[in-house]
């Protein structure tokens, strides 16, 4: 009402919408000088009965990426982390005043910060880093979406009773069959829908196949220093390594490639084992591992 | 080795044309149908003929081969697809004027319209729905994001002639088929072009391709490929103007024959559109090339 | 044949295609001079038939409950106003456009010298009434499309469909209504909806769907009302810069609850009274019928109005409610009390006092505030009998309090805490009546006790609203 008085037909609230825009440019300039806070959070699903292999993969990725940085991160399980993240997407941080959600982002944010992992490669190994980063979320982070979401066992099985998990019926099945919509329309406009699970494992072979083979025999993807790449592949193979599907064919795959299992193996033991106790990245790691034991 | 590249550019034309097709209405079959059933044959061959293609490629270079692959199919397709397809200005000046021109009378009216909602739902589907409305943040984050998967392709390709040295392989094809377009059309609203015309050796680079692997010396086919003419870039010459007017003059025909089939209801779509594939001439396919997404 | 029309006694309160006229007409009485006009006036009278006249779809069961005391009447006068009692009930069953009454002596075989008959000329409503409308709000546009079914079944059951399509968002809400036969009060209703709201205030976008099921009753002079709900909600940020609390409570809630109001209005108008009282009792219980929302919330609102001298108004009113969250779950933004704003506490922007993050007002979880008004006509009263009584001035003091309690503490810390930092304002505006529905206030107001955090509204404030402090 009172803004109609003032005869503005634009939003409520206009000129304390653009404050806070003005607000939050100072304050991110502000924040990319600050170091980086010992209080850093990263929400993800409810660890152990929530959350999915892609996020999960996610996830992990992030935690593996900030713990090359060697940057502090707690992790903070949510049942709403999707819906809190402001892409819709897991992981998201929470670093001073600002959100930042999913890998690409964070690793800009972090650059930002002054902390980067890939200073130290010339142009054409960026691009190559960026290629690989592309492919292992176009063929690695499609098929785990595949799995979850497509494969009528897998959905039936796991799916949906973890992600329906926080919540009562019959919201929880509603809000599976609302995800699993929404994933499988998306999978129609990428021309995923009409391939068969075993198309979708050759795919999934193709692309280890290729990441194998880029890494040959060398410790990390670029030589000796990690990258944000080997942050997320170590991301995706480590969760489809150690996370109990209805049938092994996924983590199958990536065991065929000894140089993959054993650089997950060198991350894990680096990154997330014998770090501080609390080391809550190297509790997702482990809690991970066991449910591959179980 | 000179052959299968060919083949390649060939072939990914086809296959990126097939992507445009892919999402129009059946009714863009009644076009080309003859050529769909045609290019998923082909795709089918493509796989195939990739490794032919890739024959001299080392494992690794195998590889990156995939991993660029995914890098524009991620970061650059989407963003093509925006700039063809949903900047309004592309899409009236350019995308659609070009579609009204090619497709036969009754379908040009509401098929670049279809297509058009269906590249939009496709980019909500891929972006999430609230991507039309912040066109600051679009602009800064997905364009952003396709800039750097350009230069990225500079600095891979540097001052080598294709991307693994001094043969072409599939990765080359692919490229090409999705820069060329970008590269040639005339868009009044041509940010990414911009970048892509800054980006020197890669302007080159499908240059080189076009006059190598689409010179069309028969002189028939007014080599659309080299000489990617748009909707305007038509005008300018006499030759395919002419042309233009004989096409028209068949499509208008055919449309009115279509349109008898359809209200008598005895021939189907797809027997319609066998029609108008088998008689455009080869420049139909090749300038589509340069449109696709 | 002497025939008596009794068309109406008084104008009817409830609109209508021929009510205009009704006005003037009203106690018309034509009486056709004949001797046996005398007889029928001082003699009793027996109503002997009661016809309908154009009745279709409705049942003949629930016509009688309401006509039923019409057999009762005794002489004419007892007729004409039993009659009139009875079109008053039939029009309120909202089936008919139109009820007109013939009285008329009895004629036939079985007709005594002092028999009645009364015909009620009856028109119902169409099937299916439809409206549509066009709104527009504070950025965004909407088309209403309504529909109604009224006298479904034959038995004042009505069915509405609203649909609203806006340029963000859509909306529908379905309703079924059955009121029990005889007993209009008493009636059930069933709705199931889907409503989008935005609050800016929070940087809150609230999507809510849900079903509910209603019962009201009247008891001596209360209506109450019992309602379960069950509502899925979802939550999210209006905004990207919206406060990580309010980031915080992003998701999906379902909630199902039990409620009970009680509402005792002796007020002889809603929006600008003059003498009467209101009170409303409300209390909600959610959790124990499933769900993943359990609280307790409690809240009232009470309103006095005094008559003084030169048609001026005092009227003192007092509100307060508190939420008590049940179990280890904090209580949710969408439930928590909002206050301010330029028909609660004046002086204050909308809903911008108490707990906030980042300039996004999170609520409270206990409240109170109240409000002492003083309403004159307007100096001079220009307008008067007719425009100018949609206006009054008023002169105001409001005071109230907004915050969260720790349920560790005890009664008595709740107490102490309400009473500190208490917002309060003073000033004098005018106030327009619109319709019987809503009001309008133009205030100028002077916020005092105010705290960091608060937004103000210094000076002169605008706002429209239903319920008012």
């Amino acid at each position: 009402m009172e803004v109609r008085m003032k005869g503005r037909p634009g939003e409520p609230g206009l000129a304390r919408q653009q404050l806070c825009v003005c607000g939050e440019q100072l304050s991110a300039q502000a924040s990319a000088a600050e170091p980086w806070p010992e209080n850093a959070e990263l929400y993800q699903q409810l660890k152990e009965e929530q959350i999915l292999l892609s996020d999960n993969a996610s996830s992990l990725a992030v935690q593996a990426f900030l713990q090359m940085c060697n940057l502090p991160i707690r992790v903070v399980c949510r049942a709403n982390a999707e819906y809190m993240s402001p892409s819709g997407k897991v992981p998201f941080i929470h670093v001073g005043n600002q959100v930042v959600s999913e890998l690409g982002p964070i690793v800009q944010f972090v650059k930002a910060k002054g902390h980067s992992l890939s200073d130290g490669l010339d142009e054409v190994q960026k691009a190559e880093m960026k290629a690989y980063m592309e492919l292992v979320n176009n063929m690695l982070l499609t098929a785990e979406l595949y799995l979850q979401w497509c494969d009528d066992v897998t959905v039936e099985e796991i799916t949906h009773p973890r992600y329906g998990s926080p919540y009562p019926w019959p919201l929880n099945r509603i809000l599976s069959y609302q995800k699993q919509w929404e994933v499988r329309r998306k999978m129609k406009a990428i021309g995923w829908a009409g391939k068969t699970l075993d198309q979708v494992l050759e795919d999934v072979d193709q692309c280890c196949q290729a990441l194998s083979q880029r890494l040959g025999t060398q410790p990390y993807f670029f030589n000796k220093h990690p990258t944000e790449l080997d942050a997320l592949v170590f991301g995706h193979l480590f969760t489809i390594l150690t996370t109990q599907l209805i049938t092994d064919a996924l983590s199958e795959k990536v065991k065929n490639y000894s140089n993959l299992t054993a650089f997950c193996r060198r991350i894990e033991q680096q990154y997330f084992e014998g770090q501080d106790k609390d080391g809550s990245a190297a509790v997702a790691a482990r809690s991970a591992k066991r449910s591959l034991l179980r | 080795m000179l052959l299968s590249a060919l083949q390649a550019g060939w072939l990914s034309s086809l296959l990126s044309r097939t992507g445009s097709t892919a999402w129009s209405l059946p009714a863009l079959k009644t076009r080309d149908k003859g050529t769909i059933s045609k290019t998923q044959q082909i795709i089918t061959h493509l796989r195939k003929q990739k490794y032919n293609a890739d024959y001299d490629l080392s494992a690794t270079q195998g590889a990156d081969t995939l991993a660029f692959v995914s890098l524009l199919e991620e970061k650059l397709l989407p963003v093509l697809i925006h700039t063809f397809w949903v900047d309004a200005k592309n899409y009236v000046e350019h995308t659609r004027k070009w579609y009204a021109e090619t497709v036969p009378f009754p379908l040009n009216f509401f098929l670049p319209n279809c297509m058009h909602k269906r590249h939009v739902e496709r980019l909500q589907l891929l972006w999430g729905d609230g991507y039309m409305e912040d066109e600051e943040k679009l602009e800064k984050e997905l364009y952003r994001d396709a800039r750097e998967c350009l230069t990225l392709l500079s600095q891979r390709l540097g001052s080598q002639k294709f991307f693994f040295g001094d043969s072409p392989a599939s990765l080359d094809a692919l490229v090409f088929s999705r820069l060329a377009p970008l590269l040639k059309a005339k868009l009044p609203n041509g940010k990414l072009q911009q970048h892509l015309k800054s980006l020197q050796n890669l302007c080159n680079y499908c240059t080189s391709i076009l006059s190598l692997y689409f010179p069309w010396d028969g002189g028939d086919p007014p080599a659309g490929a080299p000489r990617p003419v748009g909707a305007e870039g038509g005008e300018a010459e006499e030759e395919p103007h002419k042309r233009r007017n004989q096409l028209l003059s068949v499509v208008v025909g055919l449309a009115a024959m279509l349109a008898y089939a359809f209200l008598s209801g005895i021939v189907s779509i797809q027997r319609g559109s066998a029609g108008p594939a088998a008689r455009q001439p080869i420049a139909m396919e090749e300038e589509e090339e340069e449109e696709e997404e | 044949m002497g025939t008596v029309h009794a068309r109406s006694l008084e104008p009817l309160p409830m609109g209508g295609p021929d009510f205009g006229a009704l006005g003037e007409e009203a106690e018309l009485v034509e009486v056709e001079p004949e001797a046996k006009q005398e007889i029928l006036e001082n003699k009793d009278v027996v109503v002997q038939h009661v016809h309908f006249d154009g009745l279709g779809r409705t049942k003949d069961d629930i016509i009688m409950y309401e006509v039923a005391d019409v057999f009762k009447a005794k002489n004419l006068i007892d007729v004409m106003r039993k009659s009139h009692e009875a079109r008053e009930k039939l029009l309120h069953l909202g089936i008919f456009r139109q009820v007109e009454v013939l009285i008329d002596t009895c004629q036939g075989d079985d007709a005594l010298p002092n028999g009645l008959d009364v015909i009620f000329e009856v028109t119902e409503l169409r099937r299916l009434t439809g409206s549509y409308n066009t709104m527009v709000g504070n950025n965004e546009g909407s088309m209403v499309l309504g529909l109604k079914f009224p006298n479904l079944f034959g038995r004042a059951e009505k069915v509405t469909f609203q649909f609203s399509y806006g340029t963000k968002e859509t909306s529908y809400g379905l309703s079924f209504f059955k009121p029990q036969p005889g007993n209009f009060e008493r009636n059930f209703s069933a709705n199931l909806y889907k409503v989008t709201g935005q609050f800016p205030w929070s940087s809150l976008r609230e999507t809510d769907r849900g079903i509910s099921t209603e019962l009201n009753f009247p008891v001596w002079k209360t209506n109450h009302t019992l309602k379960w709900e069950g509502v899925w909600r979802e939550l999210g940020c209006l905004a990207r810069t919206a406060s990580f609390s309010v980031r915080e409570e992003s998701g999906h809630s379902l909630k199902s609850s039990l409620s009970h109001a009680m509402v005792i209005d002796s007020r002889n108008s809603s929006i600008l009274p003059r003498r009467g009282a209101l009170l409303k009792i409300n209390q909600e219980l959610a959790g124990y019928t499933g769900g993943d929302v359990s609280f307790l919330k409690e809240d009232f609102e009470f309103q006095l109005n005094k008559q003084l001298i030169w048609d001026s108004v005092f009227s003192a009113s007092l509100w307060g409610g508190m939420l008590v969250p049940i179990g280890d779950k904090p209580s949710s933004i969408a439930d928590r009390f909002y206050l301010g704003g330029p028909t609660s506490v004046r002086g204050f922007s909308m809903y911008s006092i108490g707990p906030q993050s980042e300039g996004d007002y999170l609520g409270g979880e206990a409240y109170w505030a109240g409000g002492l008004h003083l309403y004159t006509p307007l100096p001079f009263r220009p307008g008067r009998g007719g425009f100018g009584d949609l206006f009054r001035t008023h002169f105001f003091l409001n005071a109230g309090n907004l915050c969260n309690l720790d349920y560790g503490e005890g009664p008595r810390a709740h107490l102490q805490r309400l009473a500190e930092y208490i917002r309060w304002s003073y000033g004098a505006g005018i106030v327009l009546r619109l319709g019987n529905i809503a009001r309008l206030e133009l205030n100028y107001c002077f916020p005092m006790g105010v705290q960091s955090g608060d937004r103000i509204c210094d000076g002169v404030q605008f706002g429209a609203g239903i319920r008012f402090l």
